[in-house]
């Protein structure tokens, strides 16, 4: 009796014992890391997301945008005419990334920055709630010359440049708002303004680990001309190993950087909305 | 009697003889019809117990470090959800302790004890070596772990990228506390 009474509680003490070394390992808190994923590509549907290129390596990403869909099977809803938007973007530190594009919109190139100046965190300890990142843009229209473009080179540039504030708030909910400064250096019309303002909101939900739902959509801050429309998007974002696709909806075909901003000419009511899908590609190099 | 009892009660926690390390090595090693895929994690903690043989490990999971980013945020987002299960762990025994004599030449030793990784735990048996080093304790193992034992699952798309069951290496050099 005694013996099997001193086996038990040596076998108890044993079992014990094992717990009590994962304790005591446990007993040095994990440091807060930065968080991981908060969007799965750079892009949410048309905005820029708090995502960079990662660290060495080469993304490729098109914009695919279809013509209305308004025609119905005439043109099979859009179709059958296309606006692209093709750029190369590289990140050379996980917090600084660069990149070229170029569209098929009045033959526009690109070039962009854009750099994580603070990173959300969380674990155990002092963590920090938001992640912020600046996005600059110029575009260089590339049009033969003729009378609006003239000799000046100077006309055929613009700028966008977007303060991008974002927060991973659980696993499936992420929220941005990104202030944004577009300057055109040659506007259409004597009294268009050359600096206007806006804020971009967008935001996901994750469905399952490889599948989310994404909604973008700008708001002008300061006038704008009546036939102004809110640029809006609606997508998915479809994850499969080195690939991002986003299939979606919305009313800003353009293909340059930020035309959904400004330039967004459709409307739900008169159904002159767009197909599109982003493909992202990585290479590692 | 009782005073006897009371000691032999404390006598295993007070005359305590642990090794341990917060610098421990394990690296993984995937070979899959379509690439090889090697990552290295250099923040594992280990706890060596020399009375009873007991041992345990913790690994955060996010200290694995791959050579591609992207990769690196798809083993944490998608296959070992490290928000959600942020640490490996295992804790066991060195089976036949007593018997043990580790000296300065690799000893071959067998671990029997429960690994948890992605919230699954399981019991396993495996063998590796002790060798005295210094004035520490050296510990090598190299195993193999099957993802789908731990619930990890492997998308069709990708089970060519992803071997089926994967090479574990660990390395740690214990330290006495």
């Amino acid at each position: 009796m005694i013996r099997l009474f001193l086996f038990l509680f040596f076998s108890a003490i044993k079992i014990f014992s094992q717990d009590e070394l994962l304790d005591l390992l446990n007993e040095e808190p994990i440091e807060p890391l930065p968080v991981q994923a908060t969007f799965k590509a750079t892009r949410i549907v048309n905005s820029q997301s708090v995502e960079l290129p990662r660290s060495k390596m080469l993304e490729f990403m098109v914009q695919h945008r279809f013509g209305t869909v308004e025609n119905g099977f005439y043109d099979l809803f859009g179709l059958d005419e296309a606006a692209v938007h093709y750029d190369l973007k590289y990140g050379l530190h996980e917090r600084l990334a660069f990149g070229l594009g170029r569209s098929s919109w009045q033959k526009t190139y690109d070039v962009m920055i854009k750099a994580k100046l603070i990173r959300q965190t969380e674990g155990q300890g002092k963590t920090f709630p938001i992640t912020v990142v600046i996005f600059s843009n110029m575009g260089i229209n590339a049009l033969r010359k003729d009378a609006i473009v003239k000799d000046n080179f100077a006309n055929r540039i613009r700028y966008l440049q977007q303060l991008i504030v974002g927060r991973k708030f659980n696993e499936s909910v992420s929220l941005q708002v990104v202030p944004t400064w577009s300057h055109k250096n040659l506007v259409p019309a004597h009294e268009d303004e050359h600096d206007l303002f806006s804020a971009v909101l967008g935001g996901r939900i994750m469905v399952t680990r490889r599948f989310s739902i994404n909604a973008d959509i700008s708001f002008p801050l300061g006038d704008r001309p009546d036939s102004f429309k809110n640029g809006w998007g609606l997508g998915c974002d479809i994850e499969t190993g080195g690939h991002v696709f986003q299939l979606l909806l919305t009313n800003a075909r353009g293909g340059y950087e930020g035309a959904y901003i400004e330039d967004a000419s459709g409307s739900l009511s008169t159904g002159e909305i767009f197909l599109g899908f982003n493909i992202t590609r990585v290479f590692s190099i | 009697m009782k005073k006897i009892f009371l000691f032999l009660c404390c006598a295993p926690l007070l005359a305590r003889d642990l090794y341990i390390t917060r610098s421990g090595a394990v690296s993984f090693y995937s070979h899959a019809p379509m690439e090889d895929i090697v990552a290295v994690n250099k923040q594992a903690s280990c706890m060596l117990d020399l009375e009873t043989g007991s041992l345990a490990f913790q690994v955060p999971i996010r200290g694995f470090i791959f050579p591609n980013a992207l990769m690196q945020e798809h083993f944490n987002e998608n296959y070992l959800e490290s928000h959600q299960f942020p640490k490996a762990t295992f804790k066991g025994n060195i089976d036949h302790w007593l018997e043990l004599k580790i000296g300065p030449d690799p000893q071959d030793v067998a671990v029997t004890g429960t690994l948890t990784i992605h919230g699954v735990s399981r019991e396993i048996s495996e063998s590796g070596t002790l060798a005295r080093a210094g004035g520490g304790i050296n510990g090598l193992a190299t195993f193999e772990v099957a993802p789908a034992d731990y619930d990890i699952r492997i998308p069709k798309i990708v089970r060519n990228n992803i071997a089926r069951k994967i090479q574990v290496t660990v390395n740690v050099k214990l330290q006495q506390k």
